[in-house]
């Protein structure tokens, strides 16, 4: 017999992190697979659709619905007067999904159908005839605060229960929120200064314009248990919250979320027409499914906050920083949603992108007839970005310093403690602020450009930059921002990951399933995520504030080690060693000294399986990151790492028609580490894009609380011709709490760019622009003097 | 739900006039603004709608004596694709350039955009600038009888025109330009396409020694039609292209046009749009 030793197998080490790995779903979206709720169909559904109100500000007299009932075809018709439980929904509970005495702005619902067909329920909605009485128009926040003002919620006749929301009992002024912050004291920072300066600047409505409009389906079991199909981005919460409205157990209620179609913080709150959707479904005993149309997607989805703010800083001639003073006024719209809460954001950027010893701020959110903001990508901070950022321009100006040296001796540091107790633990600001300069030229095309400012010819080229910071380790708004993970493993050594991290578009998935191949050994395709379904997954605060590859990566990570100690543990056993000598690598375990492969990790698993002691590898892991939920004072480390980056955006303006041209953005973002990096690109490349829209392009129109351009004509997102040429870099600051170093961005590349186009536009034609966006025609005013100096005088009223 | 009765989709110019006789017909060509119209309720589909794409005789771009005959249904790309055209008239072809987007090029007719009579139109304007004119027929009696008209005289207003409720755009026909003749459109917009325009300029003449002779100017988006500028050719015939008669003619075109505030501009930027326009493409034609 011959017998030939057999070579002993090697599996080199190896790693998944930083590579580009293709998204797992793409595939099935780029072959037009994957379901948008439109596509989902439950048999013997109806269609539901909503009544608006045909006036922005109106007392509601009379609403008659009997033709619409009377429609072959119809099911169901619901006013408020229908569904007398009803309870107000929305951030500070302030309105009802059904109105019924009042509507205080265009969208404001009225009435809805559920009919057998689409058609059938437009048909019924026209049949609906309601009397209005008009009520004075507030279009505009300053208005609203003066004394004597309309009251946009009056409190009804009659006593109301004590701990009534706002909806119930009213308010006695319009001011819908208010927030306060302060370190330091800015009296004795405005006296060590050398210069001061003061702007107001003028955010504007934009809108998240998701590829999917807003809809819903809702079906009620034969035992009256919920199943819905909701784009919702915070599905646990929203589960609960839905309960409420409709008076049953929350553990009745499922979700499941669509994996495409688009959130960008527009899928934070409940809006009127999800409850409506599950009162036509209760009332219809029928599945019901509400879509809208592109136009009410425009007309009732959430708005970015708009926003007034007067921002008054100063520094010494050396370019320390002394002090800020921050007013701002939100208009809140008609309720209040998310974007009243912005505040919780921008006073961070206030308080903590650079240092700065004397801080104060001071936001009101003020009712109005215009539609209501929520959040949306950034939550603030491209507002107060857009502020900050162009005042540091204006002081290195004033004191005669280079914009880059004096953001340099003003930025954060690793180790830093801010006045409002962020503490940061990695950052790479400096390196961000360098590397942007550098790869752009910063420094000598911004004084080439002050330079050949004047020379003849339309054609002006400007270059500025703008950084930001943002919370990157998710972000405690509620007492927990915690992810759980369930993690098994097959015969075959398959995994499958069960995930409370919602996947909206994101890559979630791809960027989970990399992390918990990288400790486990295993090769992306061994990896099956399961999510998007309340039914299934494990807890989860919600997919927003950046959070996802930070707390549910960790989360992940957390599940695998222990399926990996439990591995070990078994091969250690069954080999004769001790856990520590062995790895996993390439579907094997492995001798950790060198590679050698001891056995196929999936003939382990079986073995472990078939047998009369069988056990199972299947763990579970909850990750609550190590910071702090904000007391009153928003002192407090909020976030468990910090993201930084600097964008410089370069442009052309042509002076005899105002048209910016955005040319190349640089950017430079501390990310902690890159784990997949073909889904860092595209996730930094979508931001600056969408940062491009909010700076030139993208306005929604509000006159007189009317809505002037709801549709794609006129209301202008970015094209692929106009986007800029990108050279986007990361930063490696390898964040010690992060999943393998790395921290949450999905929000930051869209913070500075409306920033340093401002920069640009001044730094091209000796024009700084104080409101957005920079549309030609604005621009052109601009810089024919047509445009008078902005100025908003802070005006608070008392507490 | 909506109180379309009946469609047809004849075969011959003649059945498709007879059908117009109803008076309650909606004619559908490429569709591309009857569908976003209809489902916003801006516009009502009436009784009948005939769909006039199975007409031969409205195809086609041809040499015809001394005119270039396009027929209605001639879509934006095949304008854009015809060597015809890019020889005799490569002012349309550059319009095309920046109609709408490839899908609405595709779709989107000659005719269908010309009787739309938007007053941001973009084809109507190098056509005013190239003296083009509509054939329009009927069938009073047993015969077609075609009426031509300058398209200098068929628009009446925004979504109005000289075309009667019985008449059929047929084709539009332009006489071939003068040797040495130069034309030019510009668009103001931020978009390569998928803009509407917020002013539209068209400027044509016979260049010679410098200057324009037979001169034709066009705007679009400042009136309630796409307008003939008279004023503006009176001042740009055979003048000189030096800065001094560019500035004088961009201050008469300025003041010329009498534009609106809509959601896309003020009336002032419209104006300032056209004066600084009109300066940039008559600098370019100086320079040529």
């Amino acid at each position: 017999m011959n017998v030939v030793a057999k070579k002993p197998r090697t599996i080199p080490e190896s790693s998944l992190i930083g590579t580009r790995i293709p998204k797992m779903d793409a595939p099935e979206k780029a072959s037009g697979r994957t379901r948008y709720i439109h596509d989902i169909n439950l048999s013997g559904q109806l269609y539901g659709k909503i009544l608006r109100s045909a006036r922005v500000h109106a007392r509601i007299v009379a609403i008659d619905t009997s033709a619409a009932k009377a429609l072959p075809g119809v099911h169901v018709v619901l006013t408020a007067a229908d569904v007398p439980d009803q309870r107000p929904i929305g951030v500070a509970r302030d309105h009802f999904p059904l109105k019924g005495d009042r509507v205080r702005s265009q969208r404001d619902e009225i009435a809805a159908v559920a009919a057998e067909s689409e058609e059938i329920a437009a048909a019924a909605l026209k049949l609906i005839k309601v009397v209005y009485e008009d009520l004075p128009v507030i279009a505009d926040p300053e208005d609203a605060i003066k004394p004597g003002a309309p009251l946009l919620h009056p409190a009804p006749a009659g006593a109301q229960p004590a701990g009534a929301t706002v909806a119930h009992r009213g308010k006695a002024d319009n001011i819908a929120m208010r927030f306060d912050y302060a370190h330091g004291d800015v009296v004795q920072g405005e006296a060590e200064s050398d210069v001061v300066i003061e702007d107001t600047f003028k955010l504007h409505y934009v809108t998240h314009c998701c590829m999917g409009v807003s809809g819903m389906i809702a079906e009620f079991d034969a035992s009256g248990s919920l199943l819905m199909y909701s784009n919702t981005q915070v599905p646990f919460l929203h589960k609960r919250e839905f309960a409420e409205y409709l008076n049953m157990d929350p553990a009745r209620v499922r979700i499941i979320q669509p994996p495409i179609g688009g959130g960008f913080g527009s899928k934070l709150d409940i809006y009127p027409f999800e409850v409506i959707c599950l009162f036509l479904a209760r009332a219809a005993r029928r599945p019901v499914k509400l879509v809208f149309s592109r136009e009410e997607e425009f007309l009732a989805s959430p708005t970015r906050q708009p926003v007034l703010l007067t921002l008054r800083s100063g520094c010494k001639k050396d370019g320390t920083l002394t002090f800020r003073q921050v007013h701002t006024l939100h208009d809140n719209g008609a309720y209040t949603s998310w974007g009243a809460t912005t505040p919780f954001v921008m006073m961070q950027t206030f308080s903590s992108l650079y240092r700065v010893p004397h801080c104060d701020y001071h936001t009101v959110a003020v009712y109005t007839n215009n539609p209501y903001a929520g959040s949306f990508r950034g939550y603030g901070n491209l507002q107060a970005t857009f502020a900050i950022e162009q005042q540091m321009d204006e002081m290195a100006a004033a004191i005669g310093m280079d914009p880059l040296a004096f953001r340099l001796k003003n930025a954060q540091h690793t180790g830093e403690v801010t006045g409002q107790g962020m503490e940061f633990k990695s950052c790479g600001f400096t390196d961000c602020l360098n590397t942007a300069a550098q790869r752009s030229d910063f420094s000598r095309k911004f004084a080439d450009n002050a330079a050949e400012r004047n020379q003849p010819g339309h054609l002006k080229r400007g270059i500025g930059m703008a950084s930001m910071l943002h919370v990157g380790g998710g972000a405690k708004i509620y007492p927990s921002d915690g992810c759980g993970t369930i993690l098994k493993m097959d015969d075959f050594a398959n995994v499958t990951l069960i995930t409370g991290a919602s996947e909206i578009g994101q890559g979630s998935e791809t960027v989970l399933s990399q992390l918990v191949c990288e400790e486990l050994g295993l090769p992306i395709s061994a990896l099956t995520v399961v999510n998007n379904d309340t039914a299934i997954t494990p807890w989860d605060v919600g997919v927003h504030a950046s959070r996802t590859t930070f707390i549910a990566g960790n989360s992940a990570i957390g599940a695998a080690k222990k399926a990996k100690t439990k591995i070990l543990a078994v091969a250690a056993q069954k080999f004769g060693c001790t856990a520590e000598e062995l790895d996993l690598r390439g579907g094997c375990v492995i001798k950790a000294a060198d590679g050698e492969v001891v056995t196929e990790l999936s003939k382990l698993i079986r073995n472990l399986h078939f047998s009369d002691k069988a056990e199972l590898v299947m763990t579970t892991f909850y990750y609550e990151p190590p910071s702090v939920h904000q007391g009153k004072d928003y002192k407090g480390d909020v976030s468990a790492a910090y993201a930084w980056a600097t964008q410089v955006v370069e442009v052309e303006v042509d002076t005899d028609t105002g048209i910016v041209r955005m040319l190349k953005v640089t950017g430079a973002h501390d990310v902690g580490r890159v784990l997949n990096r073909l889904g860092i690109e595209g996730q930094v490349e979508g931001g600056i894009v969408m940062g491009q829209g909010y700076a030139l392009t993208e306005n929604l129109m509000i006159e007189n609380g009317v809505m002037k351009n709801p549709n794609f004509r006129d209301y202008k997102l970015i094209t692929a011709p106009e986007i800029p040429e990108m050279d986007v870099s990361f930063i490696e600051s390898m964040d010690g709490e992060g999943p393998q170093g790395a921290k949450g961005i999905g929000e930051a590349p869209a913070i500075c760019i409306a920033a340093a186009t401002a920069n640009a536009i001044a730094n091209a034609t000796g024009v700084r622009l104080y409101d957005l966006p920079f549309t030609p025609e604005r621009v052109y005013r601009a810089l024919h003097g047509q445009t008078p100096k902005l100025y908003w005088k802070p005006w608070v009223p008392a507490a | 739900m909506t109180e379309l009765e009946r469609y047809v989709a004849p075969t011959t110019l003649a059945a498709a006039i007879d059908c117009l006789k109803d008076g309650e017909v909606t004619i559908l060509a490429g569709g591309t603004d009857l569908t976003p119209q209809t489902r916003a309720g801006r516009m009502r589909i009436k009784r009948t709608l005939m769909n006039i794409r199975r007409i031969p005789e409205l195809k086609g771009i041809a040499l015809d004596g001394g005119a270039i005959r396009i027929g209605a249904l001639t879509t934006i790309t095949e304008i854009m694709d015809s060597a015809l055209i890019a020889k005799h008239l490569p002012v349309l072809v550059e319009t095309c350039r920046h109609f709408a987007s490839d899908q609405i090029r595709n779709a989107g007719t000659l005719g269908g955009n010309l009787c739309n009579a938007s007053p941001a139109g973009d084809t109507a304007i190098p056509l005013l600038v190239l003296g083009a004119s509509v054939e329009l027929a009927s069938k009073p009696e047993d015969k077609i009888y075609r009426r031509s008209i300058p398209l200098s005289e068929f628009f009446v207003g925004p979504g109005q025109t000289r075309r009667s409720l019985c008449e059929l755009l047929t084709a539009v026909t332009v006489p071939l330009p003068a040797p040495g003749h130069v034309a030019r459109f510009h668009k103001f917009g931020t978009r390569v396409g998928l803009d509407i325009s917020t002013v539209s300029i068209g400027i044509g003449g016979t260049l010679k020694d410098g200057a324009l002779a037979a001169a034709r100017v066009a705007f679009g988006a400042v009136a309630a039609t796409p307008l003939r500028a008279a004023q503006t050719e009176a001042a740009l015939e055979g003048q000189r292209l030096d800065a001094a008669a560019i500035a004088r003619i961009a201050a008469v075109a300025r003041d010329e046009v009498h534009p609106i505030d809509d959601v896309r501009a003020t009336a002032w930027y419209r104006k300032e749009l056209i004066h600084n326009m009109t300066k940039r493409m008559l600098e370019n034609v100086a320079q040529a």
